[in-house]
């Protein structure tokens, strides 16, 4: 399966909020939707979802255009909250018909997916008597229940204690593995470069950037150098300019060109006492803060 | 239509385990038993003795007058006419302290057959104690007029007292039998509408403040949302009502004996079937157009202390259309000008029509027109509630003006 988005803009009075936003996500595969807060994604995935209408562009599903009637889809919003005062196997099976399952159907998968959270004892407990981040692992099954063909995780390690984060990515390799479209949305840049193959970094309405995110490291052009010395401050003088403090005593040189690095190498080893030297490579991170960091 | 189900489904399952609510109808249900058979539980207590010691603590009405032939006339003619009273004879200044005093209720000072003064303590406002004194001291002042024109005295009683015999042929609704009971049921509607539209909107909002929103917007469309929370809310209300009103039944048809001298209980179970079912019809069309407005004003709250403001307007139609029905009820006149009106728009029909119909005779045509009016305005504000609740439940932060809310409906 893919799903493309093609061009979407939404307004909102007078704030446009999508200017032609453009992503592919394929199955099998993660797609990270990066942005700072209030860029637009979570706009984007309510538009995905058919809450309301795109004021432009297309969503396509295996190149039609996408049917919400035959296409299940399964969301962990980023803002947590279900029944406080109701039993949780009520509300988790009540979700689950409304996506469509049966009552018995919904009751063994429901069953099923509190097993497979260690959560089966708290079945006929009152969602308010657990912890948030139990809550929040009830919350994580009325996304998975019916088997979407969609998973949307918007946040999904937020509040997560170590034991249950493992639990959770295990959960998601499995989904993925499974030839599930996964659309994860975070600021925990981790998780999105242990999942996400390919990426796109929403900033003013559009994708600032976006692709394979091991492409995306490597294309990146390596025209920075890290250099640790105990000769900081001369080489900073030297370099003034081009040199800037880097994190932990060490410093980043722009080359005037990415083929003069051997040159550049050179000089430095031969001139300063050096103790290392290499390419610098941008974290996901970096590049995060250098295409969000500005708004568009 | 599945989702409509479900959420049917899952809205009931919310008032069948709601404590309040089967609290609440239980103890209705236990009240009106006890109310219906309060006088054969009453009939148990109260012993013969008891009735008897009643009369002698009767309360002392003062006859004063001057002349003694006068009084020879009156007396007589005030114990006739208050037998609830004890009559004594006083003089003018012992009237004035017995009364101030409290001692004795009131008295009645007579300068002659034709005037007095009447002197109490608190007049209340249902003191009809001068109108029953005028009519005796008439009748006294007609008999003596009459004797001394040589018209004996049993003759002159006769002439005063003819009997005057009628029946009644009503060919419309009899308004002293159905007032009662389209009290009670314009009361019932307006309990029920306020009662559970309020429930509704706070339903809506207690969803969108714990968040649960996000995922339900995403798993069932906001038309289904809303019918589904509405129609339940409305067969909740329609289950208290029929609880409550069946028991009384119920009861009425094992103490029908009890009720029989108490015109007012007769009447109201008298109520005929054909008024039955345009109340229903008059309280589903009602109450549903009511709660899709409270279902969508529920909806653009972002907190639930808001909600109290935010129903504001609604009650306030909902009041008055009861503030123009509950008069012109009590005085009769539901074919007023005003009650016409009123029995056409949508929001003031459900009592307005039903009161008309109840209480009058309405031509069917009318009857048709303001059910079809009301009809599709329900139709059309269900629609509508779906769309700003659609728009209403994504929105946080401070509540959106009307203006807001037009915008989006535009929009939607």
């Amino acid at each position: 399966m893919k799903l493309e988005l093609q061009n979407i803009s939404k307004s909102f009075g007078e704030k446009q909020v999508l200017k032609g936003f453009s992503f592919t996500a394929e199955s099998g595969k993660a797609f990270g939707l990066l942005g700072r807060n209030g860029a637009g994604k979570t706009t984007t995935i309510r538009i995905l979802m058919g809450v309301f209408p795109a004021d432009g562009g297309t969503i396509l599903l295996d190149g039609k255009p996408i049917d919400y009637g035959r296409v299940s889809i399964g969301y962990l919003p980023e803002e947590r909250g279900l029944y406080p005062k109701k039993k949780i196997l009520d509300q988790l099976v009540y979700f689950a018909e409304l996506k469509g399952m049966k009552h018995r159907d919904a009751v063994s998968a429901v069953d099923d997916w509190l097993r497979r959270l260690e959560m089966a004892e708290y079945r006929n407990k009152r969602l308010d008597t657990l912890s948030k981040g139990n809550q929040q692992k009830i919350q994580l099954i009325t996304a998975l229940a019916h088997d979407p063909q969609i998973l949307i995780l918007d946040e999904p390690f937020s509040g997560l204690d170590p034991v249950n984060a493992m639990m959770l990515e295990d959960v998601v390799k499995e989904e993925i593995a499974r030839g599930k479209i996964v659309i994860f949305s975070s600021h925990q840049m981790n998780y999105i470069e242990e999942f996400c193959d390919s990426i796109a970094i929403l900033n003013g309405g559009v994708a600032v950037l976006q692709g394979d995110l091991r492409e995306l490291k490597r294309s990146r052009a390596k025209d920075v150098l890290v250099v640790r010395s105990p000769q900081r401050e001369r080489i900073l003088a030297d370099f003034a300019g081009s040199a800037k403090p880097g994190e932990s005593d060490t410093l980043l040189i722009r080359l005037p060109a990415p083929e003069k690095k051997q040159a550049v190498m050179s000089r430095l080893a031969a001139r300063y006492d050096v103790d290392e030297i290499k390419v610098f490579e941008p974290s996901l991170n970096d590049i995060f803060v250098e295409y969000a960091g500005e708004q568009a | 239509m599945k989702q409509f189900g479900t959420i049917l489904k899952f809205e009931l399952q919310y008032y069948a385990k709601n404590k309040v609510f089967v609290g609440v109808t239980v103890f209705l249900v236990a009240l009106i038993a006890v109310a219906m058979f309060f006088p054969r539980l009453a009939s148990l207590f109260v012993s013969e003795g008891q009735e008897a010691t009643v009369s002698e603590d009767r309360p002392v009405l003062l006859v004063c007058a001057e002349d003694p032939s006068l009084e020879a006339l009156a007396s007589p003619a005030f114990s006739a006419a208050f037998p609830g009273y004890e009559v004594q004879p006083a003089d003018e200044a012992a009237v004035r302290e017995r009364v101030g005093s409290g001692e004795a209720e009131c008295g009645f000072v007579l300068d002659s057959l034709t005037s007095y003064t009447y002197y109490v303590n608190n007049l209340t406002m249902y003191d009809s104690n001068t109108a029953a004194a005028d009519e005796a001291l008439r009748t006294v002042y007609r008999l003596s007029a009459m004797e001394q024109h040589g018209i004996d005295a049993q003759e002159a009683q006769q002439i005063l007292s003819a009997p005057v015999s009628h029946s009644v042929e009503n060919l419309g609704a009899d308004q002293t039998k159905s007032f009662f009971y389209t009290y009670i049921m314009i009361f019932a509607l307006y309990m029920v509408i306020l009662l559970y539209g309020q429930m509704v909107a706070t339903n809506v909002a207690t969803e969108k403040s714990s968040r649960a929103m996000e995922v339900l917007i995403t798993s069932a469309k906001p038309v289904a949302m809303m019918f589904g929370k509405v129609i339940s809310s409305c067969l909740a209300g329609l289950t208290q009502l029929l609880c409550v009103f069946g028991t009384a039944l119920l009861c009425y048809r094992l103490t029908s004996s009890d009720w029989d001298g108490n015109p007012i209980v007769s009447s109201l179970f008298g109520i005929p079937p054909y008024l039955l079912g345009y109340m229903l019809l008059f309280f589903l069309l009602g109450f549903l157009l009511y709660a899709f407005l409270f279902g969508a004003v529920g909806s653009t709250a972002t907190k639930l202390e808001d909600i109290n403001t935010s129903v504001m307007p609604i009650t306030l139609v909902f009041v008055l259309a009861f503030l123009v029905v509950l008069p012109a009820m009590t005085s009769g006149t539901v074919d007023s000008p005003l009650m016409i009106v009123c029995s056409f728009l949508p929001f003031t029909s459900p009592m307005a029509m039903f009161t008309r119909i109840a209480m009058s005779t309405v031509p069917v045509w009318e009857i048709v027109l303001s059910v079809a009016i009301l009809a599709a305005s329900v139709a059309g504000i269900g629609v509508l509630s779906a769309k700003i609740y659609r728009a209403g439940v994504l929105l946080y932060g401070s509540a959106p003006k009307i203006k807001d809310i037009f915008r989006m409906l535009r929009r939607a």
